[in-house]
C-alpha cells in the first residue's frame, strides 16, 4: 500500500473488528494540571489536529458531546436507525431560508459528521482562495491554495481518496483507481456526455483496494448511516488510532460549557465542561475549538467574562456572522428499467465544470454536480416536497427502483446576517441554545436556478421519462471566518482568535467562503497545516 | 400494468392501487405491491445482529403513550389519510411518531414560528377537530370519504385557519408532520417490500449493481411485476 508518513492509523485497525483496538493503551490526563492542548469537538478539524500535535510531543485531549462509537456495536445497515448520529439536541432556525439540522449537516461522537457524511473528498480549486480579486465578492482567504496543497496531498493518501484524474481545478491524480460505476450512476454520464458536460468518477474517501487493515468497499450503499465495513473514512478511523498511539486522550460524552479566560492576562486557562451530570474544569495552555459552525460560535458566544462581555473573541460583532451552506438542490429522474439506486456508495460521479465564475451565466461563481441515491425515507422526502401525499405519494415511492438522482452543490455567497446567536431557550445542561438565520441573495438564487436547469438538461438527454425536484441545502461552514484583520473576521492565518492569542478555531467554522465542493477534505487539510506550522515539543 | 411505461405515475394521471398484484410472499400494506414475491424478512439471516434487532423490533412498536386517547384517534385518522392506508394490513404509523416523541427523540431543530415537536402535534391534533367540527364532525376522527381528504389537501397547502392553526405556521407544521410520518412508514420492511428495496445489506452488501438495463440482478432478488410472464409464472408456481 502507499506509505503513510507519519499515520500508522490502519495498521492500528483489527481486520474483523471495526471499533479502535488500542483504547486500553490511551493516555488519561489529571485535571489538577494543564494540558498542552484542549480540543473541543472530535470531528474532522479536531481529531486531525490533535493526531498531528500528539506528533510532535503535545499532550492532547479532547473533549467530544457524544459517545466513543464502535461501528460494530453502535452502528446499523439502516436508515431510521442511524439516528444516533446525529447532532439532535435543540437548535432554532428561522430566516427566509431556514436550514434543517441534525441528519442533514450536524454530526455527534466521536468521528463528527465524517461519520455520516457521503465520501466525497474534492479538493477547493485555486479560485477559491481569491473570489473578492478574481469575481468582486465575498472576500479572499488569507491563505493560497498553494499553502494547502501538500496538506490536500498528504488527506488523500491517509483517507485514501478514489477516483479518475481530476481535470478540474488544479488538475492532480487520486491514489486509489475509481471505484466501479453503478447502473444507476452510469444513467448520469450518459446524459451528461450527451450534452457535452464532461464527468468523472468520484473522488470518494473510501478504500478501493489494499490499506492497511482497512477492508474493500462492500457497495452496500449506507455510507450515509455510519459505514460498518471501516471502508468509508472519518477521522475515527484515519486519524484517531495513531492519535491515540501518540498520547492523545478523547473524554467522550463531555459537553463543553465555555472556555475559561484570566481577566488579567487576556489568555484562555482552560475550559468548563459536563460529564456524568457534573460540571467539570480542565486547564489547559491552549484551547483548540473543533465544534462545526454551529457549536464552535455557540462555544465562544457562550465564553463571556469581563475582558469579552459579548463572547470570547466576539469584541469585534465577528463570531456568529458569515454562516454559509451549499444549495443542494436534486433533481430525481424516472427510467423505464430498474435502477436500484440504492445498491453501490451514493456518491459516484461528479462535475465541476461549472465551478468557476461564467460571465454568460450571469451571476458569480457556480456549482458542481454529484450523484447522489436516497434510500427510502429521504426519497419519500422527494416526494412530498413536490407537493404529493396520500395515493400520489405512495405511488411515487413504490416507483423508488425505476429513479435516480442528481445533486448540485451551489457556492452560497457569505452574507453577515447569515448568523448564529444565542437563542432565549436552553438546551439539556442548562446552556442557550443556537440560533441559525439564514437567508438567500439574488446571486445565490441564479446559482442554483443554473444548476437545477442543468441537472434537467442532462436527465432530459438520457431520455428520463418523469423527475421530481426538491430544493435544500448541504453542509455548514463560516461562523469564525479566518481573515486579514480583527475587523472583519474571528481568527488570523494561524487560527488563532485575534484577542485570545491562545485560543485555536479548527474546522469548518474559519472558512471565509466554501466554493462548491464538500467540505470535508479542506478542513482536515487545514488542521494538517496549523499542526505543521505550530511547534514541535519533542525533546 | 406495465411499470416500464410511466403511465402509472401521478403526473400521468390517476394512479390506481386496485390494479397493482396482490402481495404473495410476505406482507404489504394493503397487501398490494410491486414485487409480488418479495419478502425482505426472508433475508434477515444476512443482516448483522444489531441491526437485525432494531428492524424486527418495528414489527411490534410499544402502545400509545404520549397521546392522549382523543388525540391519537384524530391522528392516526390523519396518518393513514397522508400514506393513503385505506384497509388492513396498516403500518400502526402513530404507533411509531408516539414512541419518537414518548422517548424525547428530536431531530435537531425547531422553527422559529412552531412549537416544539411535541406540542406541534398535539396543536395539529386540536386545530384538525376544529376544522372537522366547522363542518359538522364531532372530531376530525369521524370525517367521512370526502372530508377527510379536503382537509388533507388544504393542510398541505398551509390553508387551515382554524383557531389552533392560527397560533403556529400551518404549512410548516404540515413538513414536520410528513417528515415523522414517513420516517415512521418508510423505515416499515412492509413498505420495502412493496418498494423492491434491498433492506439492510450488511455484511453481505452487493454484487449486481453495474448493469441493470441488462436484467442484472442479484441472485436473492425477486422480480418486478411485469417482468414476470404470466403463463410462465402460473406453469412455474403449478397453479394449472
Amino acid at each position: 500500500m502507499i506509505r503513510l508518513e507519519e499515520n500508522d492509523s490502519p495498521f492500528l485497525l483489527d481486520p474483523h473488528k471495526r471499533g479502535l483496538q488500542n483504547l486500553d493503551r490511551m493516555a488519561r490526563y489529571p485535571r489538577t494540571a494543564p494540558v498542552d492542548l484542549l480540543v473541543v469537538g472530535a470531528g474532522a478539524g479536531g481529531v486531525t489536529l490533535a493526531q498531528r500535535l500528539a506528533r510532535k510531543g503535545w499532550k492532547v485531549v479532547i473533549l467530544e458531546k457524544g459517545p466513543f462509537w464502535d461501528p460494530d456495536r453502535d452502528w446499523v445497515s439502516d436508515e431510521k436507525g442511524a439516528h444516533g448520529l446525529y447532532w439532535t439536541d435543540q437548535r432554532v432556525i428561522g430566516g427566509n431560508e431556514p436550514i434543517k439540522m441534525g441528519k442533514n449537516n450536524s454530526g455527534v461522537g466521536v468521528g463528527g459528521s465524517m461519520t455520516h457524511f457521503a465520501g466525497y473528498a474534492p479538493r477547493l480549486h485555486p479560485s477559491d482562495f481569491e473570489v473578492r480579486t478574481r469575481d468582486g465578492v465575498a472576500v479572499d482567504w488569507p491563505i493560497s491554495y498553494g499553502e494547502l496543497r501538500e496538506s490536500f496531498e498528504r488527506l488523500e493518501r491517509e483517507l485514501p481518496v478514489a477516483g479518475q484524474f481530476w481535470p478540474w481545478g488544479e488538475p492532480h491524480s487520486y491514489p486509489h483507481s475509481a471505484h466501479p460505476v453503478a447502473g444507476a450512476a452510469a444513467k448520469a454520464w450518459q446524459g451528461a456526455v450527451d450534452c457535452g458536460i464532461e464527468m468523472r468518477v468520484g473522488p470518494v474517501s473510501i478504500t478501493n483496494g489494499s490499506f492497511g487493515n482497512r477492508p474493500h468497499c462492500i457497495y452496500r450503499g449506507f455510507c450515509l448511516q455510519g459505514c460498518k465495513v471501516n471502508a468509508k473514512a472519518s477521522p475515527l478511523i484515519t486519524h484517531l488510532p495513531d492519535g491515540i498511539e501518540h498520547g492523545v486522550e478523547v473524554r467522550a460524552n463531555c459537553m463543553a460549557a465555555r472556555i475559561e479566560v484570566d481577566d488579567e492576562t487576556g489568555r484562555a486557562t482552560g475550559v468548563t465542561y459536563f460529564e456524568d451530570g457534573e460540571e467539570r474544569f480542565q486547564p489547559a495552555d491552549a484551547v483548540a475549538v473543533c465544534g462545526y459552525a454551529i457549536e464552535s460560535p455557540r462555544l465562544l458566544l457562550e465564553s463571556t467574562s469581563a475582558r469579552f462581555p459579548n463572547g470570547l473573541g466576539n469584541n469585534a460583532d465577528q463570531v456568529g456572522r458569515y454562516v454559509m451552506v451549499q444549495g443542494a438542490t436534486q433533481i430525481a429522474a424516472r427510467f423505464p428499467e430498474l435502477m436500484r439506486m440504492y445498491k453501490a456508495p451514493p456518491p459516484e460521479v461528479s462535475s465541476e465544470q461549472f465551478y468557476e465564475t461564467d460571465e454568460s451565466r450571469g451571476f458569480a461563481r457556480g456549482f458542481s454536480i454529484q450523484t447522489v441515491a436516497p434510500l427510502p425515507i429521504d426519497w419519500a422526502e422527494h416526494v412530498v416536497a413536490e407537493g404529493h401525499w396520500g395515493e400520489a405519494l405512495r405511488e411515487y415511492t413504490r416507483d423508488y427502483n425505476h429513479w435516480t438522482v442528481l445533486g448540485a452543490i451551489c457556492e452560497l455567497l457569505p452574507q453577515a446576517e447569515n448568523r448564529v446567536t444565542l437563542a432565549d431557550e436552553t438546551d439539556g445542561y442548562g446552556l442557550p441554545v443556537a440560533k441559525f438565520t439564514h437567508s438567500l441573495c439574488e446571486n445565490d438564487k441564479a446559482n442554483i436556478a443554473c444548476a437545477t436547469r442543468v441537472m434537467e438538461d442532462i436527465w432530459s438527454h438520457a431520455g428520463a421519462q418523469d423527475t421530481l425536484k426538491i430544493d435544500r441545502y448541504a453542509h455548514l461552514v463560516g461562523g469564525c471566518r479566518m481573515g486579514f484583520s480583527p475587523d472583519e473576521s474571528v481568527v488570523d492565518s494561524l487560527h488563532r482568535v485575534w484577542d485570545c492569542r491562545n485560543v485555536y478555531v479548527c474546522d469548518g467554522s474559519v472558512f471565509p467562503t466554501q466554493g462548491a465542493a464538500n467540505p470535508a477534505l479542506t478542513i482536515m487539510a487545514l488542521a494538517d497545516r496549523l499542526a505543521k506550522l505550530l511547534d514541535d515539543k519533542r525533546g | 400494468m406495465d411499470f416500464r411505461e410511466a403511465h402509472h405515475l401521478p403526473s400521468r394521471g390517476a394512479p390506481r392501487p386496485r390494479d397493482l398484484p396482490r402481495q404473495r410472499a410476505g406482507t404489504t400494506p394493503q397487501m398490494h405491491g410491486r414485487y409480488p414475491d418479495w419478502d425482505v424478512l426472508s433475508q434477515q439471516g444476512h443482516w448483522d445482529e444489531v441491526t437485525r434487532h432494531v428492524v424486527l423490533a418495528r414489527l411490534d412498536p410499544p402502545p400509545i403513550r404520549f397521546f392522549a386517547e382523543a388525540e391519537a384517534a384524530t391522528l392516526t385518522v390523519l396518518c393513514d389519510l397522508l400514506l393513503a392506508q385505506d384497509e388492513e394490513p396498516r403500518v400502526p404509523v402513530l404507533r411509531f411518531v408516539d414512541e419518537k416523541l414518548f422517548e424525547g427523540r428530536r431531530d435537531g431543530y425547531r422553527y422559529d414560528d412552531l412549537p416544539e415537536d411535541d406540542e406541534l402535534w398535539r396543536r395539529v391534533a386540536r386545530g384538525l377537530d376544529e376544522e372537522a367540527q366547522r363542518l359538522g364532525r364531532a372530531s376530525f376522527a369521524e370525517v367521512d370519504e370526502e372530508q377527510g381528504p379536503y382537509l388533507c389537501h388544504r393542510f398541505s397547502q398551509g390553508e387551515l385557519d382554524a383557531p389552533t392553526f392560527q397560533t403556529l405556521n400551518p404549512q410548516r407544521a404540515f413538513q414536520i408532520v410528513m417528515r415523522d410520518v414517513c420516517e415512521a412508514f418508510y423505515s416499515h420492511p412492509w413498505v420495502w417490500n412493496e418498494m423492491g428495496f434491498g433492506g439492510p445489506a450488511y455484511p453481505r452488501g452487493y454484487a449486481a449493481f453495474g448493469a441493470p438495463h441488462l436484467g442484472e440482478r442479484e441472485h436473492w432478488e425477486r422480480p418486478e411485476a411485469f417482468e414476470l410472464d404470466p403463463v410462465r409464472d402460473t406453469e412455474a408456481r403449478e397453479l394449472d
